[in-house]
């Protein structure tokens, strides 16, 4: 059997990074390949906004040690809007408000942006409103929404498939869902769940941020890691984050002060 | 009476002895103002509605009255609108060019014209509603224009006429390389049960440094409807100080759009009188602002009867190192119970160097009212920014998408669909950096 050496799709190699001289992220060291689904658990103030912040861009952090590669590439040294179209894709937390921007305009624009950048035709009109109507039952959206401005009067379980149907139209190769779980009742998250398993493919990758486990059950993780003042202080199956669950974060804060 | 004591003249940056008195102005208001004219002074920028408006520009420059130039139909036609089928008549540096006029309604319904003309064809007209806001006596610039008004547009709508097509009046300036200016007294009167739309539009055909005087007073008899709209895009080096008094029946309807795109120095005051009870008043408007440009707006809604509405709905994208300048006052009065009255006006500056400046102002004198207001003066959003980057949208197209949606919630009130258009594409334009042409001129718009 030919034995292929996998690439990798993210790289972070001993990752510092501040917010206003105050250090967040400590050495964070991770390899994601293509086909896995990687959680990270960690207490309020771990870092794990921080991370993903830093992934996407966010100006306000600075990166004072370290490397991180996507696809190869230097993704420090690219803008945000250019991590982006690389197939680098956050599912914010708190996602923003854009007034007097629909969701149909919004989506529209994301698509004309990816499109022009591969170098290919836009969608024309028609195309565009099949091919969101594919996305919009994937994450059960309704309709109703999308000529809505963005975000705009949402409630938190609208906002979070907001950020499901833009990862199924933008179709990325690594999707950060940064604590997408915060805020919603078990039916949503079901739904929510659901989309992002449907999208599961061999060529593309997961980074699950969650501080309860109760997702897990849900986007099931190949690798679970725990996050614990700016370092990942373990790494384990799927079984960690039940031991997690059961243990409290108490018992990595005793872990730790034992070594 | 008068605190600064000012020995030279204030006038000294018109050149009056090319002007002659209005010739369709009455009698008595021009001797009146005669009495008064010398002693009044050019407002002083302790006054709290010239705060911040650069006034020098104005006074430094020794202006002449422009003359009567032959307008050719296909430079009208350049200004058009596309999609509106109106009526027009078109003005130039003060002066009527009824050549280029196009009226359909043959007066069985509306009386469109020159108001110069229109004194005389119809004085019992003339005489009931001129000056019947008392705008003349306001400050320096309404006396000014009571005592010199070349000509203007007169629009009389008859009562329970419904005027379909929109009343177009075209106002250009060429100063032919001399730094000229003009003066406009236009008079609109919606009579009894009447509706109609009526569009303003100034344009320069040149680039010289010009002033443009403008009084409108708009009459709304009850139970009318008008629909008033300005667009002013004249050229960097100009300059126009406008004053439009509204005097509101009752059951009346005034909405105005101004969209202020063009001009060195722009200040807009508006006067809405609401004596008549149950009436409405929305006021929106859009300015932009650029390079050192200052564009000043001052609303005053005067909430003298019961149960009445009104809405100011401004916003303004300043560039460069423009500034803006918005006060809204609102005047409740004693006996007026049951009013309702909303202000609202957002600014977004896109350099360090612009500036904006808000002010609201309530006077309330009954209790019993319902009012609202917010001012804000801020940068385009960065965390909706990052957003739409991290969904790989470039960052100036971006903003651009952000400052659309913020000019959309404006120019979406404008009624006249045509000319809603016509903004939407011109605001598209300039917000997304196109070069529309070298000279100011052409487009009536500038990007330079």
């Amino acid at each position: 059997m030919e034995n292929t050496k996998r690439q990798p799709l993210l790289e972070i190699h001993d990752l510092h990074a501040s917010i206003e001289d105050k250090e967040i992220l400590k050495g964070i060291n991770l390899i994601v390949y293509p086909g896995e689904v990687h959680a990270i658990m960690g207490p309020n103030g771990s870092g794990k906004s921080t991370l993903s912040a830093v992934l996407a861009g966010k100006e306000d952090y600075t990166v004072t040690k370290g490397k991180v590669f996507f696809k190869g590439k230097d993704l420090l040294k690219m803008k945000p809007e250019e991590r982006a179209r690389e197939g680098l894709f956050l599912a914010f937390q708190y996602p923003v408000e854009i007034p007097g921007v629909s969701i149909m305009t919004f989506l529209k624009t994301v698509m004309e942006e990816i499109y022009k950048h591969r170098g290919m035709e836009p969608m024309t009109a028609a195309e565009f409103l099949r091919y969101l109507k594919e996305k919009k039952e994937l994450v059960e959206f309704d309709s109703k929404l999308e000529n809505r401005a963005v975000n705009a009067g949402f409630s938190g379980g609208e906002k979070k498939k907001n950020e499901i149907l833009q990862m199924a139209v933008i179709n990325p190769t690594l999707a950060i869902l940064d604590e997408t779980d915060s805020g919603l009742d078990i039916d949503a998250l079901k739904i929510v769940a659901n989309g992002v398993n449907k999208m599961k493919r061999d060529d593309n990758a997961f980074i699950v941020i969650t501080h309860y486990q109760r997702l897990l059950n849900y986007i099931v993780p190949d690798i679970v890691h725990v996050l614990y003042d700016g370092r990942i202080v373990k790494t384990g199956t799927k079984e960690l984050a039940l031991e997690l669950e059961e243990k409290g974060y108490d018992w990595i804060k005793k872990e730790l002060s034992t070594l | 009476m008068n605190i600064d004591t000012i020995t030279k003249k204030n006038t000294d940056f018109l050149i009056l002895d090319t002007l002659k008195f209005s010739p369709f102005v009455p009698k008595y208001l021009i001797e009146h103002h005669k009495k008064y004219f010398s002693d009044k002074n050019l407002p002083s920028p302790k006054n709290e509605e010239w705060q911040k408006l650069n006034l020098n520009r104005l006074t430094q420059h020794r202006f002449i009255q422009g003359e009567k130039l032959k307008l050719n139909k296909d430079v009208v036609s350049m200004y058009n609108i596309s999609g509106l089928y109106s009526d027009i008549i078109v003005f130039i540096n003060g002066w009527f060019c009824p050549e280029l006029s196009r009226i359909t309604n043959l007066k069985e319904n509306l009386i469109f014209g020159s108001i110069k003309e229109m004194r005389k064809l119809y004085p019992q007209i003339f005489d009931e509603y001129f000056n019947k806001t008392n705008i003349s006596d306001k400050h320096f610039f309404t006396a000014l224009n009571t005592l010199y008004a070349q000509d203007g547009a007169f629009i009389y709508i008859k009562p329970n006429a419904i005027i379909e097509n929109p009343i177009h009046v075209y106002f250009f300036t060429d100063g032919e390389d001399k730094k000229i200016f003009s003066l406009y007294r236009n008079l609109i009167i919606a009579d009894k049960n009447s509706q109609a739309s009526v569009l303003f539009s100034y344009h320069s055909l040149s680039s010289d440094i010009s002033f443009t005087n403008v009084v409108n007073e708009i009459i709304v008899r009850e139970n009318a409807y008008i629909d008033f709209n300005v667009f002013q895009g004249e050229g960097n080096e100009s300059m126009q100080i406008s004053n439009t008094a509204v005097y509101q029946y009752a059951d009346s309807n005034f909405i105005s759009h101004y969209y202020t795109m063009c001009g060195h120095l722009v200040k807009n005051e508006i006067d809405v009188n609401l004596v008549g009870d149950n009436s409405n008043a929305e006021l929106n408007g859009l300015y932009m602002p650029d390079r050192e440009q200052q564009f000043h707006n001052t609303i005053f809604v005067k909430h003298l009867a019961k149960h009445s509405f009104s809405k100011q709905f401004y916003r303004g994208i300043i560039d460069n190192n423009a500034s803006a300048f918005f006060y809204g006052k609102v005047l409740i009065d004693k006996g007026a119970i049951g009013n309702e009255a909303h202000q609202t006006n957002n600014n977004i500056l896109l350099t360090p160097y612009a500036h904006a400046h808000s002010k609201p102002h309530l006077i309330i004198y009954n209790d019993d009212v319902a009012a609202s207001h917010g001012s804000t003066v801020g940068q385009v959003d960065k965390n909706a920014l990052f957003y739409m980057q991290t969904r790989g949208i470039g960052r100036k197209k971006a903003e651009t998408l952000l400052l659309s949606a913020f000019a959309e919630e404006v120019i979406n009130k404008i009624k006249m669909i045509p000319f809603k258009l016509y903004i939407k594409i011109l605001t598209e334009k300039r917000l997304s950096g196109e070069k529309i042409e070298k000279q100011c001129a052409k487009l009536g718009i500038c990007r330079y």
